[in-house]
């Protein structure tokens, strides 16, 4: 989802086991795989803070990680504490809505609908 | 006798000037009773520091007294402070938390942010002052209170009640005589205890004095309070606008609306003579404002009273209320609250919170 100036999230909700619903402001309704989420996180552990490159690999996350709690930092971002005991890593609105899974951003863009 | 509906309909040519939307829409009319010739109603607001508000209430009179049949109108004007975002775990029961900040110290920061408060509580909103400035605490000083906090329950601290408003400062919190070394990675651990730890009720505005420039600790502060808009505090000279802009970036970068900037000491009134001094260039706020692309909230004038308050423990706004300076810093406390109405009503009213606990 393309995130104008001001959209923010209004809401989360869940959507079964691994879903993280975001409900924006400018009524997009954002979904997002949580074990996704948690294989992105985007804090110093996860990612070297010098060459940018992802440390964490898919094998060392399990199958069923869970987020336990959601929190909102300031006004730009969520922090979310995993069933893995991990919690430094702030998502902010922008990559949430970069990340977004819904039907509508997951759809390859059709070749017509790109700027002239 | 009209019916309601007319009533309403009347209501509804009134338009809210800064939302550009009449007052009935808004949902500004409640209560709204009829009573033989008598109409009767609310005027809810989004602030009961609304500028126009008087007008307001003057228009309604005027466009419903027009209609036939009523002989009397009776406005109450009352005031519902709207939350901009969803409440967190930090500060959960106050609706607007506002840093007043600025790149350089010594500009007035803390003077502004003494009086922003005081001048909301006599506008009629329940306030509180939060003093986060770790490297030199100036509430103590400025409220002329030394109290010590009280404990709410396991690990939490009430705020201080003085001069109507709920007041905590990190100075009640350290040993004047023994001052703290804040060190890099202690701060953020220290500050974001601090921060929820004050248990601050329901409150309307809470301010925040936050420490001079743009390093670690205005970063976790700018992270963590949930804040609903900054202002920024400059002075005349050049120097002062380049750090404002260093203080403006900060709040950007994480998404925190400035609302503008304050320009303090912008001109000088002497003891005795009304007449004011320019002994800056003058007219540098509003360019300040149009370069950074800001409103100008306001103007305070370098006044000794202003000093002499600040020292002998109530800020100006309380003890010359009728002072230059202290009704100009009644004028920002309008203006700030106006732009944070205006700002919460174009987001949508944050229904649901952010906050989750993820059932598995
Ligand atoms: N409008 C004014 N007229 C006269 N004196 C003022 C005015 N504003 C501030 N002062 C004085 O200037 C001094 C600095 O003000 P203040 O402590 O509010 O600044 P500050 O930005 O909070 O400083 P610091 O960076 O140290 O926290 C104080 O002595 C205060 O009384
Ligand atoms: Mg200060």
């Amino acid at each position: 989802m393309e995130i104008a100036d001001g959209v923010t999230p209004q809401g989360l909700g869940q959507d079964g086991p691994d879903v993280l619903l975001v409900h924006w402001s400018n009524g997009h309704e954002g979904r997002l795989g949580v074990r996704d989420l948690r294989l992105a996180c985007p804090c110093a552990q996860c990612v070297d803070e010098w060459t940018g490159e992802r440390q964490l690999r898919s094998e060392d996350v399990a199958a069923d990680v869970r987020p336990r709690k959601i929190e909102p930092v300031g006004l730009y971002a969520l922090s979310i504490e995993w069933s893995d005991g991990h919690s430094t890593g702030i998502y902010t609105f922008e990559r949430l809505a970069q990340m977004c899974q819904c039907d509508a951003c997951a759809a390859p863009a059709p070749p017509d609908s790109r700027p002239a | 006798m009209p019916t309601e509906q007319q009533v309403l309909q009347a209501l509804s040519v009134v338009e809210d000037p800064d939302l550009h939307r009449d007052i009935v829409s808004l949902g500004f009319v409640k209560r709204l009773a009829l009573d033989g010739s008598t109409v009767s109603f609310d005027l809810e607001l989004t602030t009961p520091a609304c500028p126009v508000k008087d007008e307001l209430k003057a228009r309604c009179e005027e466009v419903v007294g027009a209609l036939e049949g009523v002989s009397r109108v009776d406005v109450t004007l009352s005031a519902e402070v709207r939350r901009p975002r969803p409440a967190g775990e930090i500060m959960p029961g106050v609706k607007n938390v506002i840093a007043v900040a600025s790149g350089k110290g010594g500009v007035g920061k803390s003077t502004t942010a003494a009086n922003l408060a005081l001048a909301l509580v006599a506008e009629g909103a329940s306030v509180g002052l939060l003093d986060a400035d770790i490297y030199g605490p100036s509430m103590p000083t400025m409220f002329g209170t030394h109290a010590k906090p009280m404990p709410a329950g396991e690990d939490r601290i009430h705020p201080v009640f003085a001069q109507g408003i709920k007041l905590m400062s990190i100075g009640f919190l350290v040993d004047p005589d023994q001052p703290m070394v804040w060190r890099g990675p202690m701060v953020h651990g220290a500050l974001s205890q601090f921060l929820r730890q004050v248990e601050w009720g329901e409150l309307d505005y809470v301010i925040v004095d936050m420490p001079p420039g743009t390093g670690d600790a205005q970063l976790t502060l700018t992270q963590l309070a949930p804040l609903a808009g900054a202002v920024i505090v400059t002075t005349p000279q050049q120097v002062a606008l380049i750090d404002a802009r260093k203080g403006l970036k900060m709040f950007e970068q994480v998404k925190v609306p400035v609302l503008g900037i304050v320009e303090n000491m912008a001109y000088f009134v002497c003891d005795g003579c009304d007449k004011e001094h320019d002994i800056f260039t003058r007219g540098g706020g509003r360019r300040a404002a149009e370069e950074l692309g800001v409103p100008l909230l306001g103007e305070v004038p370098l006044e000794g009273g202003v000093t002499t308050s600040g020292d002998a423990g109530q800020p100006i706004v309380g003890r010359d209320p009728d002072s230059p300076a202290a009704q100009a810093f009644r004028k920002l406390a309008r203006e700030v609250a106006r732009q944070l109405a205006i700002r919460g009503m174009q987001n949508q009213p944050a229904g649901d919170s952010l906050s989750m606990t993820w059932q598995s």
